[in-house]
């Protein structure tokens, strides 16, 4: 449900402005809102410089803590530093030290992995390189062509003894990667000539390793082994040093972190707040039920001075209010599905409850199956075990765990365990949806009709709540109208007594006047529109049809297939894939049949999140 | 011969409203794709706006069992 909102201001003398702002964002409840004064003020000078040195440090105690891949720590205290200059001076000089630690990381694992490919390239030409000792005044060109480029070489050694005529000599050969590497020896006069082939051809020489100086290819080669074999003392120490300045300096910049950020939060919320030379006035929204703490803080740590008082709700519309949601802990975890859509206006319905029991109902009803029930309890358990509290992955195992108990409910009423494996292990059918599939139409199209009529419920209540008093009495006009051709068509069909066909027909012909009067013309529209999505809820029955049939045939497979140990084989397959279109496709179709056919009769979109100022967080 | 134009029926009512959905949805995945491109945080929405064409299938798929079922009565 959506917590009840209140207005409050807030007013007390200028130079008492931060020390509020301060006792605000400890208490955490208020949601700051700009109050309605025309402010032509230019924004403080001051502030706006402050905020700057905020922002500048806190990016230097970000990076830092980046280069040394210290993660965000949820526990740490915020560090208030004695001196704001010392601490940004500080904050600097170590984000400097660790950006050099961290780029001498990277150009070191640059180098070896350039070695390691020079190291492969010059093995690669260790039996063939004595023809560049034959050719002591010539010049080597090292190339790599990509991979699958082996056709590129033949067009390259063409074009080169077409223009050089026996000055040049062209070895190559494929590497484990795909890769061509490729040697050309030329002599000192054609050098030049082949360079500029290369370049014409867009051939792209290897870059000479650096610090190898050493361009003969015998020679690099044990240099090139040496370096790499220094590399990994190297980055052993870089790493040690890193790890030094984390340790000393880790803790401290934590915290600093957090103080800055939340000092960033007060500087936001100082932007909605007014202030005057001698006075300021904060207005925001709290919780109803959380005026009283407020209160006591402002009284007990500021004194009479600030003053805090209610603004009535005839001064703001239910608009404006921004929602917070809060439903029992049976509930909360189903919010992740209602959140997936934009939060509902304040003052409107929270749908949550609704879907926390008709979202597992319908997911059941599709699937059905007491064997897919237990395996989805089993992933849901281990999705819990794996998952954090407060998380959006703990919310998903309660949904599952939710889902797979309503599955293995409706596998008892329709006596399913992986299809027609049910009376195997003793389950006798309540209802059998594979004989029954006309009652199982009738049964999902009923429980559309309940859904809908629910929505609409929903609806005559939300716009009543608004104010809305036409709106609200056109939604009932119209769920009678539902009930009334319900209650015709068990007439028609002789449910209930057939003399009641032609009154119950009649009261809907009046029924349908008064509607077009309240809502005009566009009432049929929406008549039909509720009549289509009440059939939508057929595919509760169909999808739960194809489910089973897809589980059936899997069984018949064993059988079927010659051997029974291969037909196993392949059952058990088809009910995995069949598993796994059991998660996918009622999630979704569940979740429509709630985003469009429910939601569509109240919903309301559009609320502003309720963000009270409080101290940071780090992201989960 | 009544029996095999039942057939025929049934298989029209499931395949032209398969076919209708799979235009659809070939024309609504690529939007979603490209719209997950520069906002992923949209993915559940745009798995939901695939599967909404998927409707006319499902009611094809009932009708068809519907005429199969008045076929074997």
């Amino acid at each position: 449900m959506i917590v009840r909102m209140m207005r409050v201001r807030i007013a007390g003398p200028r130079s008492l402005l931060d020390r509020t702002l301060t006792v605000l964002q400890d208490l955490g409840v208020l949601h700051v809102d700009r109050p309605p004064v025309p402010d032509g003020r230019a924004p403080d000078r001051i502030v706006m410089r402050e905020r700057r040195h905020v922002e500048r440090c806190l990016s230097d105690v970000e990076m830092a803590l980046n280069r040394l891949r210290l993660p965000a720590d949820p526990g740490a205290p915020a560090e208030r530093p004695l001196s704001a200059p010392q601490a940004a001076r500080r904050a600097r000089r170590v984000r400097r030290r660790a950006e050099t630690l961290a780029l001498a990381t990277s150009a070191l694992e640059d180098e070896r992995s350039l070695l390691v490919r020079y190291r492969e390239f010059f093995q690669a030409f260790e039996a063939l390189v004595g023809h560049e000792l034959t050719w002591p005044d010539g010049q080597a060109f090292y190339v790599v062509l990509r991979a699958g480029a082996g056709s590129a070489v033949g067009e390259l050694r063409r074009r080169l003894e077409d223009a050089l005529h026996g000055e040049v000599v062209l070895l190559h050969q494929e590497l484990s990667s795909g890769e061509w590497a490729v040697l050309i020896l030329a002599s000192s006069r054609a050098a030049p000539k082949v360079s500029a082939l290369l370049s014409a051809s867009r051939v792209e020489e290897l870059p000479a390793p650096a610090g190898i100086a050493e361009k003969n290819v015998l020679r690099a080669l044990p240099a090139i082994k040496a370096r790499l074999g220094e590399i990994p003392e190297s980055l052993h120490a870089v790493d040690a040093q890193r790890r030094a300045l984390a340790q000393t300096e880790g803790a401290w910049l934590s915290g600093l972190r957090v103080f800055l950020r939340d000092q960033l939060l007060r500087f936001d919320a100082r932007t909605r707040v007014f202030a005057a030379d001698y006075l300021f006035v904060i207005e925001g929204w709290l919780p109803v039920p959380r005026l009283v703490d407020l209160q006591q803080r402002m009284q007990t740590t500021l004194g009479p001075e600030v003053v805090v008082s209610t603004i009535g709700a005839e001064d703001w519309t239910a608009e404006a209010a921004p929602v917070a949601l809060h439903n029992p802990p049976l509930f909360r975890p189903f919010e992740v599905l209602t959140r997936i859509l934009p939060l509902p206006k304040y003052g409107t319905i929270d749908p949550t409850p609704f879907v926390a029991i008709f979202f597992p109902a319908f997911f059941g009803l599709i699937v059905g199956d007491v064997g897919h029930g237990l395996l989805l309890a089993g992933l849901a358990g281990l999705l819990r075990l794996k998952s954090e509290p407060d998380t959006t992955l703990r919310s998903v195992s309660t949904v599952a765990l939710a889902c797979s108990s309503s599955t293995i409910a409706f596998g008892v009423f329709f006596g399913e365990f992986f299809g027609s494996l049910g009376p195997a292990i003793g389950l006798q059918p309540f209802f059998n949806r594979e004989q029954a599939t006309i009652p199982f139409l009738g049964l999902s199209v009923a429980l559309g009709g309940v859904h809908i009529a629910l929505g609409l419920v929903l609806a005559g209540v939300s716009a009543w709540r608004r104010g809305h008093r036409r709106e609200a009495v056109g939604r009932s006009v119209a769920l009678g109208m539902l009930i009334l051709t319900a209650l015709s068509l068990l007439a028609a069909f002789e449910v209930l007594p057939a003399g009641l066909f032609t009154p119950l027909v009649v009261a809907i012909l009046v029924a349908f006047t008064v509607l077009v009067a309240l809502e005009g013309i566009v009432a049929v529209i929406e008549l039909l529109s509720t009549v289509g999505h009440i059939l939508s809820y057929a595919r509760i029955m169909a999808l739960g049809t194809a489910s089973l049939m897809l589980a059936v045939v899997a069984n018949e497979m064993v059988g079927a297939m010659g051997s029974v140990l291969v037909g196993a084989i392949f059952a058990l397959l088809f009910h995995l894939v069949n598993f796994a279109i059991g998660l996918f496709s009622p999630t979704i179709h569940a979740l429509r049949l709630h985003y469009v056919e429910f939601f569509g009769q109240f919903f309301s979109p559009g609320g502003a999140e309720y963000r009270p100022l409080g101290h940071w967080h780090p992201l989960p | 011969m009544e029996i095999a134009l039942l057939g025929f029926a049934a298989a029209l009512a499931i395949g032209l409203p398969a076919l209708a959905t799979a235009w659809a949805q070939g024309r609504i995945g690529p939007a979603a794709a490209a719209t997950l491109a520069e906002k992923p945080e949209l993915s559940t929405t745009a798995v939901i706006l695939i599967a909404i064409p998927e409707t006319m299938v499902i009611l094809g798929f009932v009708v068809a069992v519907l005429i199969l079922l008045r076929a074997g009565g």
